[in-house]
């Protein structure tokens, strides 16, 4: 337990923190107050069905980013592999509009029709890819092309119905300003699931990492195991698009930042992935609805923002192990 | 034991590969040697179980094809051609041996840990115990491998060119590692390109050409058939002059 104290204390923090910041004026105290049963019923409604749902949405969706990048990124030893760059994340976000479309009133399937858009992706990139090998490369661009096709396809449902989409910007950038309570009752229970079995499989992740031929003479069943992990990566990506939207980036500089500040197994970067996204996602939400006070910005902006600064100190990581870029 | 046959098998762009009657018996060194794409590897891969295949491969009493890889781990261990250098220290590969044994859940066992001490002595690998992979020469990244391998303990080693990057002093130490693994009964399947180390160094020769098994045979009378050597290598393959030394080996004059 001691390995995660600090992940631990910086989620206990970010919750804090999340709780006690807000439009309206709460000091901390009168936050405690309303959580021990006190306060005015605004107070409760503010604190128990606004701010509460939404730090357990950023929470949940912050985990089930970061563990389907780690999942991905070990599984296709690729360090720049994420559901974002491979288009799980667009492909989940075109079939929740297609759900909105089609099913206007049975938000409960936009989880479903999210996992559905996601497990697609990811198998046109997997047929994409396959003829050479699921090399890095082909991966990432077959990856790019169907994220491409998914994202303009989001594009014309948004342009043909604009009533599909609240908030076409926020649903883009991805947020947690249009989370609905019924779409956490979905999604929440399927990622705690999928969390669960990523951590019960995540062993053999450790032996993958050694080449397939490698992990086939030790006893891995490859094939079963890579398809395990993408339905996972899919799963768990698509569960959370359907509650927060294109959230980007989280997915890749979570577990790149894990393996650059510890060196430990992969069940142990599992479960460092679920702190540590989750702490992120909550801060970065968090710094959403501040920065701008009393408005409040897309949290994917601020994800997004981050993002390119973590794609440089990976090449820089690179390059340092290297010496060059090639 | 693994016993071969009539197996054959393919790669999906067409190449079809096949092995007519091999027998790989435990205490004993095989040589697989060949020109580049006969086979070699995939003969390798096929018994590990990457490969489909059609016909018959025995790995001890079972079918290949019928045992899950966990099982099939449990007899036979493989070192592939290229190995992968993930950021993680010689110890924790070494102990990834032992995962036919215990798989990722069980703790490892005080059993499992003498294996790994075993392995990294034998390969003289003690004391990179806590080095990186990444931060390794090729040669000791193999060894590293190789101590893996060992501590899997199992009675078939499948070892694809494991002296690739290896200076001579270590090839000689690798060599001795064979010899006393084979004298404690594990049997070795070793694919090399060197011609003259596979003949002085097995119990037996098996030659590949273009897919097909053109000998399985003891270096001794593989030797004497220079011209199924020619053949197969497409150059004069010359032998000593020495007497003692009865081997093959291939000279630019």
């Amino acid at each position: 337990m001691r390995k995660y104290i600090l992940s631990v204390t910086v989620l206990v923090l970010a919750v804090f923190i999340a709780l006690f910041a807000g439009n309206t004026a709460m000091d901390s105290r009168h936050v405690m107050e309303v959580i021990c049963g006190g306060g005015s019923p605004a107070e409760r409604v503010i604190i128990f069905q606004i701010r509460i749902p939404r730090i357990l949405a950023s929470l949940v969706s912050g985990a089930a980013l970061a563990v389907s990048g780690y999942l991905l990124q070990d599984n296709l030893n690729n360090i720049i592999a994420s559901p974002g760059l491979l288009g799980i994340n667009n492909g989940a976000g075109l079939f929740v509009l297609i759900s909105a479309l089609v099913f206007p009133y049975k938000s409960g399937m936009k989880c479903l029709m999210s996992f559905t858009g996601a497990l697609l992706s990811a198998a046109i990139v997997c047929v994409l890819s396959i003829g050479t090998g699921m090399s890095k490369t082909s991966v990432i661009l077959s990856g790019v092309a169907g994220g491409s096709l998914m994202a303009s396809l989001t594009q014309v449902i948004i342009s043909l119905k604009p009533e599909t989409v609240a908030d076409k910007v926020a649903f883009s950038l991805g947020g947690f300003a249009n989370t609905g309570q019924d779409m956490m009752k979905t999604a929440i229970p399927v990622i705690i699931t999928a969390l669960i079995l990523s951590f019960i499989t995540a062993g053999s992740l450790d032996l993958m990492l050694l080449g397939d031929e490698t992990a086939t003479g030790l006893g891995v069943n490859v094939t079963f195991y890579r398809l395990i992990f993408i339905a996972l990566a899919s799963l768990l990506a698509g569960a959370a698009v359907s509650m927060c939207g294109l959230i980007g980036f989280v997915g890749l500089m979570v577990p790149n930042f894990i393996r650059m500040a510890w060196n430990g197994k992969s069940r142990e970067n599992v479960l460092r992935c679920i702190l540590t996204g989750a702490a992120f996602l909550l801060l970065a939400d968090t710094a959403a609805r501040l920065i701008v006070f009393p408005y409040e910005l897309p949290c994917g902006l601020i994800t997004n923002i981050l993002g390119t600064p973590s794609l440089i100190c990976v090449l820089a990581k690179k390059r340092k192990r290297l010496g060059t870029y090639d | 034991m693994i016993e071969i046959k009539n197996a054959k098998t393919r790669y999906i762009h067409g190449r079809s590969f096949s092995y007519q009657e091999l027998c790989f018996e435990e205490g004993k060194i095989t040589s697989v040697i060949g020109k580049n794409g006969s086979g070699k590897s995939t003969l390798l891969k096929m018994i590990i179980g990457m490969l489909r295949y059609d016909g018959n491969v025995m790995i001890g009493n079972s079918e290949s094809r019928d045992l899950s890889a966990r099982k099939r781990s449990q007899r036979v261990a493989y070192l592939p051609q290229i190995l992968k250098t993930p950021r993680i220290d010689v110890e924790t590969l070494v102990f990834h041996g032992r995962y036919p044994w215990h798989g990722s859940f069980r703790r490892m066992s005080g059993r499992d840990t003498e294996f790994v001490q075993r392995a990294l002595y034998i390969t003289g690998m003690e004391a990179y115990r806590h080095r990186f992979l990444c931060d390794l020469s090729g040669g000791e990244r193999q060894r590293a491998y190789l101590a893996m391998v060992i501590a899997q303990d199992t009675p078939m080693i499948l070892l694809d060119e494991p002296m690739t990057y290896m200076d001579m002093a270590i090839q000689k130490r690798i060599l001795d590692i064979l010899y006393t693994l084979a004298k404690d009964g594990y049997g070795i399947i070793m694919v090399s390109h060197n011609i003259e180390q596979s003949f002085s160094c097995s119990d037996t020769v098996c030659l590949l050409h273009e897919g097909n098994v053109m000998a399985f045979d003891p270096p001794e009378e593989l030797a004497k058939q220079e011209d199924l050597l020619y053949e197969v290598f497409g150059t004069k393959i010359k032998k000593s002059k020495d007497k003692e030394l009865l081997y093959p080996y291939v000279a630019v004059k």
